[in-house]
């Protein structure tokens, strides 16, 4: 075990390596300067910017340079944000970005799992097709006409919670509500359909047949069984969740890092874009490898650390 | 082991919510200095009278996005200049009529041939209590650019000595012709009399920076509240990058009895049916409207439009056959119902536009008529007209018609604009065929700038108060003309005017280059942008400037 | 971990039998019994009968809603701006030509030419007309977003799952490094290279899309493997093509429809977003992505604009997933009698 964790780790960094190379000489190809107002540059000004930046310099030269920076910790300062640095900024915005998803992803788990264990418990009976129809509205909505009517309803109609900025708790609310509705269709889907065909199986009769209570069936046999699939897709989905949407974030005034993302790309902020890809993809690929050892854990059966011939 | 787990879950995720930069929490530390903020808190139906009640006028607004720096050397974009013109101050500050007045500098002497300018600089402070001096002025023009400010530009604008070489690379910053002969007196030299020296002043580039401070501060100066010294007429209290900021009124500012607010609160709000939304929970007392919800708004009383400078045209790229012709050109223009443009599809307040220069933007010297009134209106025509000028252009360059694409950014105002086009043009000038090319904004500006396109939309807007900020755009190569347009007659009256020191005659010569490019309608000018905004009634004298720096609160005013 | 110590049961254990020609036939049952028995199953399930006649109805007027009235998606005429929905007969449902004032508009403006079913836009435009020719685009770009990603997603997710290993190793690394580099970028070059338009859309979800779905192919195809079944079917000697086609993909029908139900709303509204920062389709063209878009802008004081779009783009959505269900159902070869 400790042999595959290192393995995986090397791998970590080798496959982190390739993405900040690729994306590094990518993000040249695009068009424009990471200058702000570039439309009342003139050709000489932007000369003596580029010189001062170290953008006259060949690609090559500045991708080692930044590889060089980079491994001593420093992710560079941003273009748009004159003299900030692209670890801070990026440490300002995380925390807000990963509480509304945090909670968005424990709301969206909770009443996932509550409609989809309804919904494959009376297979086929209005219930069901009542928690069908909810999960999948609120999937057909798109994310900013929901986040716009629950700001409108619940923050200026009855203002029960505040409708946007970010100035105590209570202000995280309805964002993380509004990001909830893609976790809830997500897991009340999978739990709806991995749990038909464990209720199927054998096991599930030979527990049933043993006189163990319906309740210890569902929640020990099936529920536990029906997870896999949840597990392979909340995991990447709750770090893409975590690390920032531009639509609620933007909608509820959040100041979240995923409007940032966005943003920097459109306007070439080469540092700041560079950043958040390393910081978005060391996250991603390390919740993969979480993922991959609960596989083992949900079910002993799985064996990811070998191929199929040995061990 | 699971009591550990969740042990774990809970903590991380408390840590998470301290980490999370609630704004509230700033705030309430200073709710122990003055208790005004937290009435505001409890009862935020009734803000403006509640504030009253306490003493304190306080203004709630909102801002579309973050300030860049505070750095006014690097400063690039409106916001950052609005946020610097009132926390600090150059030589002039511009009135509510736009009219440079004399700021910090209590005195200017111009020298017979206009040269030579000496100022002497009035008894103020800064917020840690240095006094402002001359050498603050000098030190921060030079620092410009030795830093490569985007503005640098703005000091050969002025004509300020040896600010084209410096930037050409062929003197040195040091070389500039500013000088702090003591800490009283400022002598600028100009390499020719200039008629917008003055207002030029008025820009946020030519403010001071206190130097021992700026060097104590290194690459930290300017990117948080803390890391700036004031000395305008608010100092900046608190700043939550791409959150919300906070204006306090500076006690120590020299003009401190014309400032009636004590505080204005800026929160960052990048979608404007959230900026509705906290109009309708009156949290907010100003906001900017889109098209949307003009309708919904038109007949409230706290609807106003704010004409704007900003025109929006479209480039012909004079390099190809068919728009190196007059008559195509003209029918081009002629056959798009501008008015329909404005009225019905932006409906946000915009202009229709037949000329360069915008509507209310400058008046001339002698008898103050406005500039796009004595110039009129050009190639306006019915569709008939315009027809006929399609006919005659196609049958000049032997065409029977032709396929153009009109590159247009991802802005919705122009998107709009273009669908709209497209369908004018298709429909009133037979054997036209319009080809919309969506593109990010740089990638429209890099095609621009390569003259690579065959219809653009483009934008421009003032640098300053004065016709020449449009009209030098177009002298052959200059940087903004990217439509490979050159007139010689053009270049020599640009080049007349930059040195014409009487105002008259130097107005005259604008208005004749204007005609010559309308005439033939090198750019088909569409429309000047505006502002449908949302103001409390009770929110008085919030001065807005044609040309940066944008909005002036220093004597705005709570009833 | 203690389980993985025991005793791995590996081929050499086993002895081969041949098969006699036809005998493996006889074990499994014909395919067309098959395909008959799980459509049986399909139209018994009011659901997805249901959900099955009201994607059939919207693709009829996807293609026959735009010729229904006189207008083209892209006939503009500002006397006709902002029209509110007015179909005579149906004034009882609100469709009255009223707006939220309570004004008739077509009276206000004096309109009295053909009314429009659906309200029109503020270019004067038909939304009747727009909404169908975009639900035309939507659906077009879903389907084939979809069937790519489950063409791709599969394949990969079960070479990867089935083989494991080394190769299992790779595959997932390059996965990995797909996701990390920011697909906008991607898109803007490859629109930038491409002409924007459809196909640089579908390409542009293609890039990423199929992701999740070799994720979860593979992630099940991990857990089967090690299954009884399958081992029993290896003893007797199915050959890797056939135990992952025969055995292992049947099995994973269930996951495969439901992330396929997720594909469709995700491009039609990734292609909203791309509409939306400029990069997507190409106006006047409308998608209901893009008519939401619009609409939502504008949902307090024009909500017609937004509520018919959204009800096509829900209607088809559900029905989509009700169908889904119903077709797991049928296909699952556990649920059989």
């Amino acid at each position: 075990m400790l042999r595959y964790i290192l393995q995986r780790s090397g791998y970590m960094i080798v496959t982190l390596f390739i993405i900040v190379t690729i994306t590094f000489f990518l993000m040249q190809l695009l068009p424009g300067t990471p200058f702000s107002n570039p439309d009342k540059l003139s050709e000489r000004q932007l000369e003596l910017m580029e010189e001062k930046y170290g953008l006259d310099k060949p690609v090559p030269v500045q991708y080692i340079t930044y590889i060089g920076n980079l491994l001593q910790g420093d992710l560079g300062l941003s273009f748009q944000y004159e003299g900030r640095t692209v670890g801070s900024m990026i440490g300002e915005r995380i925390g807000p970005s990963a509480l509304i998803g945090g909670q968005a992803v424990v709301i969206g788990l909770l009443l996932g799992v509550v409609l989809g264990v309804i919904s494959a418990l009376k297979h086929n009976s209005f219930l069901d097709y009542g928690s069908v129809f909810i999960a999948v509205l609120g999937m057909s909505i798109p994310s900013f006409v929901f986040a716009a009517l629950l700001q409108y309803y619940i923050g200026v109609r009855l203002e029960w919670l505040p409708a946007a900025l970010w100035k105590d708790y209570s202000h995280s609310f309805l964002p993380s509500i509004a990001l909830s509705v893609l976790v809830i269709a997500t897991v009340a889907r999978f739990i709806r359909t991995e749990m038909l065909e464990v209720l199927g199986q054998d096991y599930v009769n030979t527990a049933r047949a043993k006189g163990i209570g319906e309740v210890v069936v569902i929640l020990k046999h099936v529920l536990r069984n029906a997870l896999i699939p949840v597990v392979t897709v909340l995991g990447p989905l709750a770090v893409s969740i975590m690390t920032g949407t531009l639509v609620v974030e933007k909608i509820f005034a959040v100041p979240g890092l995923g409007e940032q993302f966005t943003l920097s790309i459109l306007v070439n902020d080469y540092s700041v874009i560079m950043g958040i890809t390393l910081f978005y993809s060391a996250l991603f690929i390390f919740i993969v490898f979480v993922v991959d050892i609960l596989y083992g854990v949900l079910d002993p059966r799985i064996r990811i650390t070998g191929g199929k011939n040995d061990g | 082991m699971k009591k550990l787990l969740l042990f774990l879950l809970l903590s991380s995720f408390l840590l998470l919510i301290t980490a999370c930069n609630f704004g509230d929490e700033t705030s309430s530390e200073q709710d122990g200095d003055d208790g005004a903020t937290e009435t505001e808190n409890d009862s935020s139906e009734e803000e403006g009278t509640s504030d009253e009640s306490s003493g304190e006028k306080v203004i709630n607004l909102v801002e579309e996005s973050d300030i860049p720096t505070l750095d006014s050397s690097h400063a690039h974009d409106g916001i950052g200049f609005t946020v610097l013109n009132n926390v600090k101050e150059g030589l002039y500050r511009g009135d509510e009529n736009h009219t440079p007045q004399l700021a910090m500098a209590e005195d200017h002497q111009v020298s017979e041939d206009g040269t030579v300018h000496t100022f002497t600089i009035r008894d103020a402070q800064w917020s840690n209590g240095d006094p402002v001096t001359a050498h603050d002025f000098e030190f921060a023009w030079k620092r410009t650019f030795e830093e490569v400010g985007h503005y640098n530009v703005m000091f050969e604008t002025a004509s300020v000595l040896n600010a084209t070489d410096i930037i050409n690379g062929d003197k040195s910053p040091d070389e500039l012709g500013v000088e702090a002969t003591d800490d009283k007196t400022l002598v600028v030299t100009l390499e020719n009399a200039n008629a917008l020296f003055k207002q030029l002043l008025t820009f946020p580039t030519f403010l001071p920076q206190n130097q021992s401070y700026v060097e104590e501060m290194g690459e930290d100066y300017g990117t948080e509240a803390e890391n700036v010294l004031y000395n305008g007429p608010f100092v900046l209290d608190s700043w939550s990058h791409d959150q919300e900021w906070t204006y306090k009124k500076n006690p120590d500012y020299w003009d401190a009895s014309a400032v009636n607010l004590d505080q204005i609160n800026v929160n960052v709000v990048k979608e404007t049916s959230t900026a509705v939304n906290l109009w309708e929970t009156e949290e907010v007392d100003r906001i900017e409207l889109s098209s949307s919800y003009v309708d919904q708004y038109t007949d409230a009383e706290e609807f106003e439009v704010i004409e704007l400078p900003d025109i929006v045209f479209m480039r012909f790229n004079h390099n190809l056959e068919q728009f190196q012709n007059a008559n195509v050109r003209k029918a081009i223009d002629m056959a798009i119902d501008k008015e329909g443009l404005t009225n019905t599809i932006l409906n946000d307040g915009s202009l229709p536009l037949n000329g360069l220069v915008p509507l209310n933007f400058s008046n001339s010297p002698d008898n103050h008529e406005d500039f796009r009134e004595i110039n009129g209106q050009f190639n306006e025509g019915t569709v008939e007209d315009a027809q006929a000028l399609w006919e005659e252009g196609l049958s000049e360059i032997g065409s029977d018609g032709f396929n153009v694409a009109l590159t247009v950014s991802d802005d919705e105002n122009h998107q709009k604009a273009a669908e709209y086009i497209k369908n004018q043009l298709e429909t009133n000038l037979d054997g036209l065929t319009v080809e919309i090319n969506t593109v990010p904004f740089s990638a429209r500006l890099e095609q621009e700038k390569a003259v690579d396109y065959e219809m653009v939309i483009s934008t421009w807007g003032p640098d300053y108060s004065d016709p020449m900020t449009f009209i030098d755009m177009w002298v052959t190569d200059g940087p903004a003309n990217r439509m490979d347009f050159s007139n010689e007659e053009y270049d020599e009256l640009v080049q007349q005017a930059r040195v014409e020191t009487d105002a008259a005659a130097r107005y005259e010569l604008l208005l004749q280059a204007e005609q010559i490019l309308m005439d033939e309608m090198h750019i088909a000018p569409l429309y000047q942008g505006a502002y449908s905004m949302l103001t409390r009634t009770f929110v008085k004298d919030v001065v807005h400037h044609p040309a940066a720096p944008e909005w002036d609160y220093k004597w705005a005013d709570v009833e | 971990m203690m389980a993985n110590q025991r005793k791995e049961i590996t081929d050499d254990l086993f002895v081969h039998e041949p098969l006699e020609e036809g005998k493996a036939e006889e074990l499994s049952e014909s395919p067309t019994s098959f395909w008959r028995e799980a459509l049986g199953r399909l139209f018994k399930n009011k659901g997805a009968v249901m959900g099955l006649i009201t994607i059939i109805v919207i693709s009829v007027l996807a293609i026959a809603g735009p010729i229904m009235n006189s207008y083209h998606y892209d006939d503009q005429d500002i006397l006709r701006s902002n029209l509110p929905p007015l179909i005579p007969g149906l004034e009882w449902m609100g469709l009255d030509g009223t707006n939220v004032d309570g004004v008739n508009i077509y009276e206000q403006q004096g309109v009295t030419d053909a009314p429009a079913w659906a309200g029109t836009d503020e270019f004067g435009r038909d939304l009747w007309t727009r909404v169908w020719k975009g639900t035309q685009i939507s659906l077009l770009i879903a389907l084939v977003a979809a069937f790519l990603d489950l063409m791709i997603g599969v394949i990969y997710g079960a070479a990867s799952g089935f083989y494991g290993g080394k190769v299992d190793d790779i595959m997932q690394r390059i996965v990995e490094i797909l996701i990390g580099i920011p697909n906008l970028i991607l898109i803007i070059l490859f629109i930038l290279i491409l002409e924007p338009g459809i196909t640089s859309i579908i390409l542009a979800l293609v890039i990423t899309g199929w992701v999740n779905m070799s994720r979860i192919v593979r992630g099940q195809i991990l857990q089967l493997k090690g299954q009884e079944f399958v081992l029993a079917s290896r003893a007797l000697g199915s050959s890797n093509k056939q135990l992952l086609w025969k055995h292992l993909i049947p099995n994973v029908v269930g996951p495969i429809i439901v992330t396929l139900m997720f594909t469709i709303p995700t491009a039609i509204f990734f292609e909203a977003f791309l509409s939306f920062i400029g990069l997507g389709l190409q106006p006047p063209l409308a998608s209901l992505g893009t008519l939401i878009e619009d609409g939502y802008q504008e949902m307090r004081y024009f909500a017609y604009k937004l509520i018919f779009p959204a009800i096509v783009i829900s209607a088809i959505m559900i029905s989509f997933n009700v169908l889904g269900d119903g077709l797991r159902d049928a296909l699952d070869p556990k649920m059989r009698k």
